[in-house]
């Protein structure tokens, strides 16, 4: 399973790390990752603002630390570095800027605990991961944000590592429906060819082109009047990217059934699942039960955190 | 001292010279955004900046890309004049200011090479730069020549044995078994990544205090860099518009074939070509007429545009030109007159001037008056002008005066004219107006001529008015009554 795993992993040299909640087991995936051995090449490591306190600013429970390899390269705020405890080598100072100071990019010249805070605009997190190639990185990981925010991330990153966990809901079957609505929205196939845009109304498009190209979001009220009055059908709707589909996964079937297919232009795609049974909040699921619904909703390897991980 | 409102700048077409220069480096855009000016004083500081902008111009050619270089370098530097400071003071850099000073010393040492080209072609003056060899050793004892900053085990002896020790914690903590065994593991970790920090604290202030005594040097070749970077933009600003070294004069100011890039770029755009403009002046009031459209205030601004420029050492954008330096200029233009005082737009032109002049007569300066007093009614305003005109006949400054009213050109020292439609037959005009659709305005602005002529003897305002009537056409009715009353 971890090879196969790891494979998958090394089919991509841009990762991010995307949780469905706090405490879904972000950053016991990411120590994973870090960890000697794991990943071949040198490592640049980002995350999305501010990640990688002790204590969870939120829920006030434990958090892991994040530990990274010696030879790792890390982009993180100016004010960060002094509550890290590696050995570093400052290589570049990277002109954006956060609230907690400057992005500074250091190399670790020893194994030890980070403290991230990156940059939280799309653009600064691509200008970061060119930096890490050009200072010799193999892979780029981002420790990304969390839910449907988190979309946009990709077009920072080729592969997603989706993290869910009990932490989300009480409901277990909410819990995988929901992971499962948002693993198939990062998982819409990528257009091939864009069909003319929507520029005058999505129904003039579709009855002129019978496809169109969405813009800006594709929200519930636009799509279900078209479906009332039986208009889509058998065609392609392709949007920008994952972060714009803004539909209930009932609309979703709905599109399903008429044979109309969702594409997206940017295209990445979740390279595993990972399922954390036990809540930050005091419940627990069955681990296997939860595996089992969690395997059959989505076709990516799901891992749980608690056990293979450890 | 010379001081100009941003609302000047932009009149006179400065902050659009300034805005085509691209400072490089911070400490170079610092100096054209905070544009000083060399007083009288400073004289031979502003020759030595003369020579050396025309030096570079004229170099400019062979130099390219030499200049081409230096800017990517100027480019990357950073300011790093606090970094600097705090280690004199003897405070501790951190590992950030201490890599952002490695590199401005690496920067600093790509300089040299390219400052050497320049000076043995352009052999400018007083521009060194101080060899960063030995700050640089500082902060790469080893020599590497890396971009990065790292503090090497090698720093001190201690620093090596924490640096092994915390390896050996870490070797021990992956091949840990027991809970108990990893706890006592990770508390020495904590414990000797602590000492790390201090021991590094220590290595780092050392640095700071070895650096301290060259700082003095270091911030002093910031300023040069600035001045370099300045210098460069100067002369290629000279290359686009033409500029030449000005001769410095004790009083006298003559300009040949000025021009105004603003103008220039603005013109160029729609296909025409500026007219370059000459005029000569001296202490005492010189009027200039013309008629309405005729670019009297282009030519004021334009002698106020190249004062400055030269006085801020740049090369006069004309073919020729004398120069004196100028205590102070002082310009009042007829649209630039702030109405929050609440006085009426006339009341608010009367305290700008007293304030200007008290200004002005502290000591020889530049003067300039636009359509002084046109707020008010002809007879009255035609007398003001007469006195101011005589008045500063009599003041230590270049007085330029334009305006449209009687009987002022007689008070003043020199009479400027507008050539205007001199030379222009009116019915010609007219005839090109009828066949054409264009702008008729658009139409009389191709035939003007912009250029000043000396007036000697008597003369009075231009009739040119009644001649734009009479090409635009005006009712002939009126034209009748107009010419019956002339």
């Amino acid at each position: 399973m971890k090879e196969q795993l790891l494979q998958r992993l090394h089919s991509v040299r841009t990762m991010s790390i995307v949780g469905m909640c706090k405490n879904a087991g972000k950053t016991t995936m990411l120590n994973w990752l870090l960890e000697q051995g794991r990943l071949q090449g040198t490592l640049g490591l980002t995350s999305i603002g501010r990640d990688g306190e002790s204590t969870d600013v939120v829920t006030g429970t434990e958090k892991p630390g994040i530990f990274v390899r010696e030879g790792t390269l890390i982009a993180t705020a100016q004010d960060m570095l002094r509550l890290g405890d590696i050995t570093r080598e400052i290589l570049m100072t990277t002109g954006i800027p956060t609230p907690l100071g400057e992005v500074v990019i250091v190399r670790a010249r020893s194994a030890g605990y980070v403290q991230l805070a990156g940059p939280s605009i799309t653009t600064q997190l691509k200008t970061v991961s060119h930096a890490f190639f050009d200072l010799g990185a193999d892979i780029s990981i981002i420790d990304g944000a969390l839910g449907r925010k988190s979309l946009g991330a990709r077009a920072v990153a080729e592969g997603v590592i989706l993290c869910t966990g009990a932490s989300y809901d009480m409901n277990m079957d909410k819990v995988v429906a929901d992971t499962a609505h948002i693993y198939h929205l990062m998982n819409l196939p990528k257009a091939e060819t864009l069909p003319p845009e929507a520029a005058e109304g999505l129904e003039k498009c579709w009855r002129e082109h019978g496809a169109a190209l969405v813009t800006g979001a594709l929200t519930d009220s636009m799509v279900l009047p078209l479906l009332r009055s039986g208009v889509l059908r058998n065609g392609r709707l392709v949007v920008k990217d994952p972060s714009k589909v803004l539909l209930k996964p009932d609309t979703l079937d709905k599109l399903a059934t008429r044979s109309v297919t969702l594409e997206t232009e940017e295209a990445a795609r979740t390279l595993c699942v990972t399922v954390n049974p036990v809540s930050a909040y005091g419940w627990r699921f069955d681990k296997d039960a939860f595996m089992a619904a969690m395997t059959a909703a989505v076709d990516a390897p799901v891992i749980n955190v608690k056990e293979e991980l450890q | 001292m010379i001081t100009v409102s941003f609302d000047e700048k932009v009149k006179i077409g400065l902050q659009y010279a300034l805005e085509t220069l691209h400072g490089c480096s911070p400490f170079g855009l610092e100096r054209i955004r905070r544009l000083r000016f060399y007083t009288p004083d400073e004289r031979a500081a502003l020759e030595t900046e003369l020579y050396n902008v025309e030096a570079l111009t004229r170099h400019a050619d062979e130099l390219k890309d030499t200049y081409t270089r230096l800017m990517t370098v100027l480019c990357q530097i950073k300011d790093i004049r606090n970094s600097l400071r705090r280690c004199q003071n003897g405070e501790v850099p951190d590992h950030v200011e201490l890599f952002e000073i490695k590199g401005y010393l690496q920067r600093l040492d790509s300089l040299l090479p390219l400052l050497d080209t320049i000076n043995e072609t352009a052999h400018l003056k007083d521009v060194s730069l101080h060899s960063p060899a030995a700050a640089l050793a500082i902060l790469d004892p080893n020599g590497t020549g890396s971009r990065g900053f790292y503090i090497p085990d090698s720093a001190t002896a201690r620093l090596k044995e924490i640096r092994a020790a915390k390896k050996d914690i870490e070797e021990r903590l992956f091949h840990a078994r027991t809970d108990a065994e990893k706890d006592d593991l990770r508390l020495q970790r904590t414990r000797i990544c602590a000492e790390e920090e201090s021991e590094e604290m220590k290595v780092r202030r050392a640095m700071g205090a070895q650096l301290a005594p060259m700082v003095d040097d270091l911030l002093a070749d910031a300023e040069t860099i600035g001045r370099l970077d300045f210098m460069v933009q100067k002369a290629l600003f000279a290359v686009r518009y033409g500029g030449v070294l000005p001769q410095i004069t004790d009083g006298a100011l003559v300009l040949e074939d000025m021009v105004n890039p603003e103008l220039v770029d603005l013109l160029g755009e729609q296909g025409r070509a500026f007219v370059p403009v000459s005029i000569a002046l001296d202490q005492g009031a010189t009027v200039i007429t013309g008629a309405n459209m005729g670019g009297k205030s282009v030519a004021m601004k334009t002698v106020a545009l190249n004062a400055l420029l030269f006085q801020a050492g740049f090369l006069v954008c004309a073919r020729s030109a004398k120069m004196p330096l100028f205590h102070s200029v002082k310009m009042l233009f007829d649209d630039l007159q702030s109405i929050q005082s609440g006085l009426s737009g006339f009341g608010s032109e009367i305290v700008q001037f007293q304030k200007a002049l008290s200004e002005v007569e502290q000591g020889y300066s530049l003067f300039l008056l636009d359509e002084f007093a046109r707020g008010t009614n002809p007879d009255e305003g035609a007398v003001i002008v007469q006195a101011v005109t005589k008045y500063l006949n009599g003041v230590n400054a270049i007085s330029l005066l334009t305006t449209h009213y009687d009987q002022v050109a007689p008070c003043a020292r020199e009479h400027y004219q507008i050539i205007g439609l001199r030379d222009v037959d009116p019915e010609q005009i007219r005839r090109e107006l009828a066949v054409t659709h264009e702008d008729g305005v658009a139409v009389i602005a191709r035939h003007m001529n912009y250029g000043l002529y000396r007036v000697v003897g008597k003369s009075d305002c231009p009739r040119d008015a009644l001649n734009i009537c009479r090409m635009l056409s005006l009712k002939p009715e009126i034209l009748r009554l107009i010419e019956e009353n002339y």
